[in-house]
């Protein structure tokens, strides 16, 4: 049994009345310590799946287990990274990182607490900005601190939630990077579901890439196993050839899925690379 | 050159709608037999105002004297008003169900007059002073509970989240996320209450029969020196807008933060 185990879920939302079915039949198994990025384009109910497995909405039909355990809620020793940084604005960076270390680890000592929150500001690059507010630090600063406040709890689970999606392309490519280099520095393997529309940033840093179809009645394809050492960057990735491989592959799967769902259109453009490009005219909504 | 010009316009703006008014008043003193026009006013109360501490008698006191002992009053019912409202507020905001069940009853306490509370504070305390800080605590209270608790349900869905992916407990949502998100929100409560406090002041102190600008107000008029009437009516409208400006200020400083 996989360390992490999504069955059968399913789940929908009621909007003006009409049920709409945002995911379908979703399963995915996930072992301990392995990357997972889960990629699909924007509004195809990825955050959906992320919030049901983090435990933060109950799904309509079937379940997700965790290490044996059923999840019901956020469970202890998960963290999770969301687009939009959700830090406290009142709070200072240190202050964000120390209050979720101290909820995280009750047993410790307080100078304890402290210390791994410096310590992981410190990691993300931080160190001199640690008394300043959110709304004084820029958006790439922001997510770092979003970032070592999560991996400074030390979770077993780590979910990231299109941690970049709100950063400009230069500031994202740096974090993906230091996010890549910061994987490879931590001793513990930290087991990571990662929701993105960039099939670039999942080969950086996933072990396996799941492909995810368009909403309504969104569902997972077929995963695609990324076998490139780590730490990657993208310099060689753009170059070597099982990630070509790689990137072909989910790109395949997508684009069959939206030539599936819609075959009077005229066929979308699809760069290989960043899948949201080209396809800002496909309507989200297409079913009433 | 010409921005300075609209610059100067703009300062002086107010100042001529001020001394508009004061002429539409000196008009209106030329036809009503006994208004006091602004000359008659400001040499009949000069006393007052340049001996402002000055104590002659229970009410013959300088005006700043009379403002401290309003303002005093103002702010124990104020104070004790804010003290039930905030934590109110709170509770109505974090539970729907006590929301449903107490709303009716406050949107029905909320327009009743100070002149309808006081006397049910004479009744209920028999004394003149705990009543009138009833009055002012009762009246002015609303505006602080509607505001806590709009702030309360208009927390973000993000901060919430951040409560439960962190797993912080009751208090510490309470505490740390709760509280310093829905400060705003108070504050612009105790703006408005603060102003209704001071609304409230004036008929108390009238029908009470208290030592303070609002007292002394109704006791000029019981002795036909209606010159003093104005003067304590400028008083109390000069007052409020300092106490807004200054709530103001507080609030805007906690926006920034």
């Amino acid at each position: 049994m996989a360390f992490l185990e999504v069955s059968s879920v399913s789940k929908a939302f009621r909007m003006d009345q009409a049920e709409r079915c945002v995911l379908e039949n979703v399963t995915l198994a996930v072992e301990r310590g392995e990357f997972v990025s889960v990629v699909g384009f924007m509004g195809c109910g990825k955050s959906t799946l992320l919030s049901i497995i983090a435990g933060l909405i109950p799904p309509d039909d079937g379940e997700v287990r965790l290490d044996g355990e059923l999840v019901r809620g956020v469970r202890p020793r998960t963290a999770i990274v969301f687009q939009n940084y959700s830090l406290l604005p009142w709070l200072t960076a240190l202050e964000n990182v120390h209050l979720a270390v101290a909820s995280a680890q009750p047993t410790w000592p307080r100078a304890r607490h402290r210390d791994q929150a410096r310590r992981y500001l410190e990691k993300v690059g931080l160190a001199n900005a640690a008394h300043r507010r959110p709304g004084q630090l820029s958006g790439g600063m922001r997510q770092r601190v979003a970032i070592a406040r999560a991996l400074a709890t030390e979770p077993d689970v780590l979910f990231l939630d299109d941690p970049f999606g709100a950063l400009d392309a230069l500031t994202r490519a740096a974090l993906q990077q230091e996010l890549a280099q910061l994987y490879s520095a931590e001793a513990r393997r930290v087991t990571t579901i990662m929701i993105t529309n960039s099939i670039d940033e999942a080969l950086l840093l996933s072990d396996r890439i799941v492909p995810m179809t368009h909403a309504p009645r969104a569902t997972l394809g077929q995963p695609v196993a990324v076998a490139i050492p780590k730490p990657r960057t993208p310099a060689r990735l753009t170059h070597d050839a099982d990630a070509m491989h790689s990137r072909a592959r989910v790109v395949e799967s997508l684009t069959a899925s939206v030539l599936r769902r819609r075959p009077v259109r005229p066929e979308p453009r699809l760069p290989v690379g960043d899948i949201d490009v080209g396809l800002t005219a496909v309507p989200t909504h297409t079913e009433a | 050159m010409r921005t300075r010009v609209r610059d100067v316009g703009r300062r002086f703006l107010p100042l001529s709608g001020i001394a508009l008014i004061g002429l539409i008043w000196f008009v209106a003193s030329r036809s009503v037999p006994d208004l006091p026009s602004p000359v008659q006013t400001w040499n009949e109360s000069k006393t007052y105002v340049l001996q402002p501490f000055d104590k002659r008698g229970e009410m013959d006191q300088g005006i700043a004297r009379l403002a401290t002992y309003s303002l005093l009053r103002v702010s124990k019912g104020f104070l004790l008003g804010i003290a039930i409202a905030t934590p109110l507020g709170l509770l109505l905001g974090v539970s729907p169900t006590l929301h449903r069940m107490f709303d009716p009853a406050i949107q029905i306490l909320r327009p009743i007059s100070p002149l309808a509370w006081l006397p049910l504070g004479l009744v209920v305390f028999r004394k003149s002073e705990p009543a009138a800080m009833f009055a002012i605590a009762v009246c002015s209270m609303w505006p602080t509970v509607i505001n806590s608790a709009a702030g309360v349900r208009a927390v973000p869905q993000d901060y919430w989240n951040v409560a439960r992916v962190l797993r912080l407990s009751r208090w510490a949502t309470f505490t740390k996320i709760v509280v310093p998100a829905t400060l705003p929100y108070i504050f612009t409560g105790y703006r408005l209450s603060l102003g209704i406090a001071w609304l409230v002041i004036v008929a108390s102190e009238m029908l009470t029969g208290t030592p303070g600008i609002g007292g002394f107000l109704w006791q000029e008029y019981n002795s036909l020196i209606y010159a003093h009437i104005l003067l304590a009516i400028i008083t109390i409208g000069l007052i409020g807008f300092a106490l807004d400006r200054l709530m103001g200020l507080a609030e805007s400083r906690l926006r920034a933060a």
